[in-house]
């Protein structure tokens, strides 16, 4: 598995290693792609569809997070379409739950913040939903905000593939898909929660964070995951 | 028993040979879920009791559905050496008639005969029934089944499911037999690829290569899936082959299990099939029992199973990838592939899924090999697919086309065209993830690639039909509500971007959406398609996209005009009867009003929704009797004759002045603004009524001497008697109108002086040229046109009328000019090229002409008119015509035959159509569309000169009087609007107080018709025809609404 | 050459916008030299006058008395500067969305209340059913989030408009 390729990203010639996904091997040559489902260490789901890339030769948009590289693969990662439906993925995200930016531990830190501002989202042109969506804080240590959730599933990799625990999990579907704790049972009586805290600190936005924090101070870790990956795999 | 050589499997093969074909009369009746539903289970009950109860020898069997749904209960009767008789509709009451007939060789009753079959191609066996029944159509003689090629549905309905041996009767099992014998694994899987065999789920990737791959896959562990999990509104094929037919599905998959060298099948079937569960595993029992599964299959050393599980009904575990985590037991939530099942499927290892019917043919392909199969299809798309053909159209059912077969021929051949005669506005195929194809692009051929080009997809094959009365963008919006419930939620487009769809998909159909959102639903729909996960994301807004592309007016109208013409959107509505009103007349208030015995509010209601109620209860087309929701109880409501009587009891009696008085009462302060409104037709009285109802200073410009236009010098006196319409006339004067009499617009008055005097204007001429056909002979003495004709006779000049009269056309013209000539007292025959339910007349008037004693000739093309020597017209000779393919409007287009009639007569009337004169609209300077009309904006009527507005036959074309008033009302409203900054037609209507309750259990009640004079009479005279209905008549009427205008209460 | 009108408000906000406004400093000098401020809670004016060139709006659009405001500005000037995240994205106002109108007056003026409990209806306007967004209500011409936003951004955007020249905000602004 470590037969190099070449592959073209926005036109530049970069060597790879076939396996490789477009993603990879454009962060590694430090070739900007957004995601936000995406974490360095967790396997890749496709979820976010924030890093959909052009390939030469496919009439569909790709997910770069999961495209494996091939000998002579041309990629785009920009395009006035991308740019657009990027934008609208992410105007869909801040109006699928009450994210409220100027009360949130994360604000300034935020994935999702500071993707909005790189794409010039300066307003959402959707109805927003305003769910009734509760927050857990029976966890002596953390709080889980299901306001600020964007189901990225990052926790939910982190708990199974890091931790081996898989305290967190998605239940229900469409819309009505929420994040759950051991079947849900709230996460402070979840008993294969080791409270490593790993959750917290891959989580994107404000959804999950360390009790204590005020406005704008919650600030992640968000090497742990890879660091950790990266030892497991060393061993 | 256990077949474990060739001798074994003959004896099998033998001994179900003799229960297909016993030495006694067979009956089977149609039980799959279809045929169950429609009572299939009382008919077998019966048949079973009374065979036992007489101690007959009959072999009665169960099998599945034969594919007639809309026939069903199905059941087939075979007598030894006779064709086998295929019964529709059969009840338990029919059974002793059938059971008698085997004994003495008579026919069931005519009306359950459907077709018969005298011998049939299993493909993998031919079965030889007998010959005879001359009387009876061969099967594939009816409508139904003609062109229909039966490769996936060999079996289906004619035989027994449950019993192996009929399977292995008609070749089943040879196939495998025949691989397990060859031992060659590439050849087979080379046969498939040559066959260009594509999946039948609807991605219609190539089976052979994808078996390929599994056959390369590294085993030993490796799984064959069977994609039961159809879920698609609408679509049951999947459910009918393995109710019908379920060895063929596991012959299918133990193929390929040997050619791919894998052990394990699964099938994943949906639990809301509970027989198709119940079938499947019972064959697969006996498949067990006789060897063709299990360990050691046909004594040839292979081993392979097959289990079943029953999914939960997630429509995205029709999805493999999420069909697989369901099958794990995890979330049926799909996956990003790369990589593809064949790589790493189930449990991580290599596996193929296909769809059911995709299993179907890969018996019939190894037998007859690929070169047979290729000849069915297109060069693309070899086979057939079968189509569950539903919705709006007169036959439904499952029907297996060739590939490639173009729409129409689903439509209009097979499905006999809409219900009740409607006109098919579209097809939605391929299920919520497929698209609309409009009725005008039905010659698309139906495979993959087209379809895919139209934006739609071929899908798992359903195919449902819409007619006018479906609104598209309902449509959409109901198909985006299933994929949004349906979405599992692991990628944002599909989560978050249908669920906005949704919403702002639901503001057209409650009218509160702006123009800005159908581009904002346009693009937030590619961009769901372009990005999401999986297939279901990916294809989710097909509906939408396609309806934005071919009915867009819709959007608009929803919109722009509020207004939804199909009126389903409820929002946008009072009531079905209202909508459908050219006039928007609110039809379940007068009837109330009427019925709580308020005549003058109940007036006062009609004459404001329309200023000519008595004339238009004579002669409008009632459009409202087509949406009348009390017709699915017994008829509709007969609401035209109701305000007919309404308005006759006002206009035609002392009442008259103080109602006047009234209707004055409800006038709006009078402004400074002055209209003229050219054409005293309905069109222009509409306009004039409601601008002098709203304060308005209205001229009328007309070039005749008196003002009503075709009500007037178009429509007979015996239809329409002109003192009503003199009174409406008056009322219309008394509120202020002035008229000027004998100007016409260029000769009198110019467009330039119009726009000099007054703030507005109003076109709305009507149609007084005479369409043309170009006849040979219509030169000659004895030749006129209608409305002359019908002119003359209503200004009471001497019409040259012969004894022997001919019209040709077939609208209200053409029976108006047939009456009135028989009133002439002439004979009188009217030509007609197409079919009677074709003719746009309304069909009470065309019954009255032949009453009256008028003949008409059906299916006859004029071709000339024979004169004598001094020029005057001897006789018509016109071509027989056949009903050939249907054309875009949904009629079948005449086709001329060799035989020509020739009809003797002095006088022929041309009532071919009228249409707007083509040098007043090219004159006057405004934009002229193609066809000769004024072109205006669809929604205010502007034309393209600054406050003149057109309507009527000038913007439509010939049309009749109802919606010519109706947009005459349009008109007043949207000039209105524009002078006054506000709309204002509401504040004329007063705030009637009346009753808002439903009836409870409306019980039958036959609709009133009013009483008319004898035929024999009429004709003596001009009086009218029709007697209108009785008070008491009227009332009672009333009593019939079933008043959809009230809402139920708020949830 | 007539100076531009500028126009401003609060609906349901905090007047922090306002506030960051006030904060471009001398900046205000240079505004006021191209413009009037004529109508807003630093004015005396009762009504919001015609023919106003900018108006710019801070908060959300909470009751009948914000939707009516929002309204006639809007029709009453020429571009409408949505100012702040109450007034781009409803922002904290929004947060009662949730909570049915009714259910949400009685547990603040009656649950809540430690004297004469009773939900106000005299002189009080009535709550929408839910506040939302500025552009939810009337066309929007520009939005500027921020919490509040930065003074140095609203003195951009006051000064791009004043020159004619619609401000391009891309990636410049945040939420929150």
């Amino acid at each position: 598995m470590t037969e190099k390729v070449k592959v073209r990203i926005d036109g530049e010639v970069i060597a790879a290693t076939a396996g490789q996904t477009i993603l990879e091997v454009a962060r590694a040559n430090d070739k900007y792609i957004p995601a936000l489902c995406y974490m360095e260490g967790l396997s890749a789901v496709g979820a976010c569809r924030l890093c959909m890339v052009e390939v030469a030769g496919v009439a569909r948009l790709l997910p770069a997070c999961t495209t494996p590289v091939q000998e002579g693969l041309s990629v785009n990662t920009t395009s006035p379409q991308l740019h657009s439906y990027r934008k609208i993925a992410l105007e869909l995200l801040l109006v699928e739950r009450n994210h409220t930016c100027a009360v949130c531990v994360s604000s300034g830190h935020c994935e999702l913040q500071s993707l909005a501002q790189e794409h010039g989202v300066t307003h959402v042109r959707y109805p927003y939903n305003y769910p009734k969506l509760g927050v857990d804080t029976t966890h002596p240590r953390y709080v889980l905000d299901h306001n600020r959730c964007i189901l990225c599933s990052r926790c939910v990799r982190t708990c199974a593939e890091i931790e081996g625990a898989h305290v967190w999990d998605v239940a229900g579907r469409g819309i009505q898909s929420r994040l759950v704790s051991e079947l849900q049972r709230p996460w402070g009586e979840a008993t294969s929660c080791t409270s490593c805290g790993k959750c917290v600190q891959a989580c994107p936005t404000g959804a999950m964070a360390e009790k204590g924090w005020g406005v704008e101070e919650m600030t992640k870790r968000r090497t742990v995951v890879s660091r950790l990956s990266s030892m497991r795999e060393g061993m | 028993m256990m077949i474990q050589d060739f001798a074994a499997f003959s004896a099998v093969r033998e001994a179900g040979l003799a229960k297909l074909l016993p030495s006694k009369p067979r009956i089977a009746v149609g039980m799959g879920t279809c045929g169950s539903g429609n009572g299939a289970e009382a008919v077998y009950h019966a048949f079973a009791s009374e065979i036992d109860a007489r101690g007959l020898a009959v072999q009665l069997v169960p099998v599945g559905c034969f594919g007639f749904c809309a026939e069903e209960p199905l059941v087939s009767v075979w007598v030894p050496g006779r064709p086998l008789l295929m019964l529709h509709r059969v009840q338990p009451n029919h059974v002793d008639e059938i059971l008698n007939g085997l004994g003495n060789g008579r026919m069931p009753p005519a009306e359950i005969v459907l077709c018969k079959i005298e011998e049939w191609d299993h493909l993998t066996g031919h079965v030889k029934y007998g010959l005879g029944y001359p009387d009876v159509p061969s099967w594939n003689e009816i409508p139904f089944f003609n062109g229909q090629v039966k490769i996936v549905l060999r079996n289906c309905g004619l035989i027994n499911p449950d019993d192996i041996e009929e399977y292995i009767a008609i070749g089943g099992y040879q196939a495998l037999y025949k691989v397990l014998i060859d031992q060659n694994p590439a050849a087979v899987i080379e046969q498939i690829k040559a066959a260009k065999l594509r999946g039948r789920g609807g991605a219609g990737f190539m089976t052979g290569t994808k078996w390929e791959f599994l056959a390369k896959a590294p085993g030993p562990e490796k799984y064959l899936i069977c994609n039961a999990d159809e879920g698609d509104p609408g679509a049951y094929m999947n459910r009918n082959e393995i109710e019908g037919d379920p060895h063929a599905l596991i012959e299918g998959m133990a193929i390929a299990g040997y050619v791919t060298g894998t052990a394990r099948g699964i099938i994943y079937v949906r639990a809301e099939y509970p027989l198709a569960v119940m079938r499947i595993e019972r064959a697969i029992e006996q498949a067990r029992a006789y060897g063709m599964l299990g360990e050691n299959v046909l004594g040839r050393g292979f081993s392979f199973d097959l289990e079943t599980v029953e999914g939960a009904g997630a429509f995205v575990c029709g999805e493999e990838t999420a069909l697989i985590a369901s099958l794990e037991g995890q979330a049926g939530r799909p996956r990003t592939r790369p990589p593809f099942p064949a790589q790493k499927g189930l449990y991580g290892k290599p596996t193929n899924i296909n769809n059911v019917e995709t299993w179907y043919n890969v018996a019939p392909i190894v037998s007859k090999g690929p070169a047979w199969f290729t000849e069915t299809g297109s060069a693309k798309s070899a086979g057939t697919k079968v189509f569950s053909l539903v919705g709006k159209v007169h036959s439904t059912g499952l029907v297996e086309m060739p590939l490639g077969t173009p729409l129409a021929k689903f439509i209009y051949d097979i499905g006999e065209g809409g219900t009740n005669g409607r006109d098919i506005k579209a097809v939605q195929t391929g299920g919520p993830s497929g698209g609309c194809i409009p009725a005008d692009m039905f010659d698309t051929p139906v495979d993959y690639e087209t379809l895919a080009q139209l934006g739609s997809i071929m899908g798992s094959g359903g195919m449902v039909v819409m007619d006018e009365d479906n609104c598209m963008v309902d449509v959409a919006r109901y198909f985006i509500e299933f994929t949004h419930s349906e979405s599992c939620g692991k990628c944002v487009p599909c989560r978050v971007g249908l669920d906005k769809a949704l919403k702002i998909l639901n503001g057209f159909t409650t009218g509160t959406a702006t123009r800005e959102d159908i581009d904002a639903v346009d693009e937030l729909s590619r961009m769901i398609r372009d990005t999401s996960l999986c297939q279901l994301g990916m294809s989710a807004p097909n509906p939408v996209l396609t309806s934005l592309r071919h009915f867009r007016h819709e959007f608009e109208d929803h919109i722009l005009a509020k207004r939804c013409r199909a009126g389903v959107c409820e929002d946008l509505a009072l009531s079905p009867c209202e909508n459908s009103c050219p006039l928007h007349m609110n039809i379940p208030r007068f009837l109330q009003l009427y019925k709580e015995q308020r005549v003058e509010d109940a007036f006062l209601s009609v004459i404001l929704d329309n200023p000519l109620p008595a004339s238009t209860g004579r002669v409008c087309q009632h459009p409202c009797d087509d949406r009348c929701r009390r017709a699915g109880i017994d008829a509709p409501v007969n609401a035209r004759d109701v305000h007919r009587l309404i308005a006759d009891e006002i206009l035609l009696t002392e009442k008259f002045e103080p109602m006047i008085q009234k209707v004055i009462e409800r006038q709006q302060p009078t402004t400074d603004h002055q209209v003229a409104v050219v054409g005293a037709g309905p069109t222009g009285l509409a306009c004039a009524y409601y601008l002098a109802l709203l304060g308005h200073s209205v001229t009328v410009f007309e070039s005749r001497p008196q003002a009503g236009g075709m009500l007037r010098y178009a429509l007979p006196e015996y239809r329409l008697p002109k003192k009503v319409l003199d009174k409406e006339i008056e009322l219309i004067e008394r509120l202020g109108v002035k008229f000027q009499f004998n100007v016409s617009v260029g000769d009198g008055v110019s467009l330039n002086d119009l726009a000099n005097q007054f703030d507005s204007v109003f076109l709305a001429i009507g149609t007084w040229k005479e369409g043309w056909v170009y006849l040979p002979g219509t030169e000659l003495t004895g030749v006129m046109p209608a409305l002359p004709f019908l002119e003359g006779v209503a200004r009471n000049d001497k019409v040259p009328v012969g004894k022997n009269v001919v019209v040709i056309g077939g609208g209200n013209a053409a029976i108006d000019s047939a009456r009135t000539a028989r009133r002439l007292g002439a004979d009188v025959t009217i030509v007609y090229r197409r079919e009677r339910k074709d003719m746009p007349a309304i069909p009470e008037e065309i019954e009255a002409a032949e009453h009256e004693g008028a003949k008409v000739v059906y299916l006859a093309a004029p071709h000339r008119i024979v004169g004598d020597k001094n020029g005057k017209v001897r006789a018509l000779e016109a071509v027989r015509t056949k009903l050939g393919e249907f054309d875009s409007s949904g009629r079948r287009r005449p086709v001329p035959t060799d035989e020509v009639i020739r009809i003797d007569c002095d006088t022929v009337i041309l009532a071919v159509g009228e249409k707007v004169d083509p040098d007043f609209c090219k004159a006057s300077g405004l934009k002229v569309k193609e066809d000769g009309t004024i072109e205006v904006d669809r929604y205010s009527l502007e034309t393209s000169r600054d406050r003149f507005y057109a309507g009527g036959d000038l913007i439509t074309g010939a049309s009749n009087v109802s919606n010519a008033m109706g947009i005459g009302k349009k008109a007043a409203r949207n000039i209105d609007k524009r002078l006054m900054g506000l709309e204002r037609v509401a504040n004329l209507i007063p705030d009637f107080e009346y009753e808002m309750e439903t009836p409870e259990e409306p019980g039958e009640s036959p609709r009133h018709v009013p009483g008319e004079m004898p035929a024999s009479q009429r004709v003596l005279s001009y009086a009218e025809v029709s007697l209108g209905l009785t008070a008491v008549a009227a009332r009672e009427e009333t009593f019939r609404c079933l008043r959809c205008d009230i809402r139920s209460v708020e949830r | 050459m007539d100076k531009v009108k500028i126009g401003t408000c609060w609906l349901d906000g905090c007047s922090g916008c306002h506030m960051s406004l006030l904060d471009i400093d001398e900046g205000i000098v240079a505004v006021l030299q191209k413009a009037d401020i004529v109508f807003g809670p630093l004015v005396d004016a009762d009504e919001w006058p015609e023919g106003v060139d900018v108006a710019v709006i801070e908060g959300a659009v909470s009751s009948q008395d914000d939707l009516k405001l929002a309204r006639t500005a809007r029709e009453r000037s020429k571009v409408v500067v949505a100012l702040g995240d109450c007034a781009v994205t409803g922002n904290v106002p929004a947060m009662r969305n949730g909570i049915p109108t009714r259910k949400l007056l009685e547990r603040v003026y009656v649950e809540g209340a430690t004297a004469q409990p009773g939900i106000p209806t005299d002189g009080v306007p009535a709550l929408l059913k839910q506040a939302e967004p500025l552009h939810a209500a009337v066309k929007v011409d520009v939005h500027v989030p921020g919490c509040p936003p930065k003074p140095n951004a609203i003195l951009f955007v006051l000064g791009e408009l004043l020159e004619g020249r619609t401000p391009d905000l891309d990636s410049k602004l945040r939420f929150g």
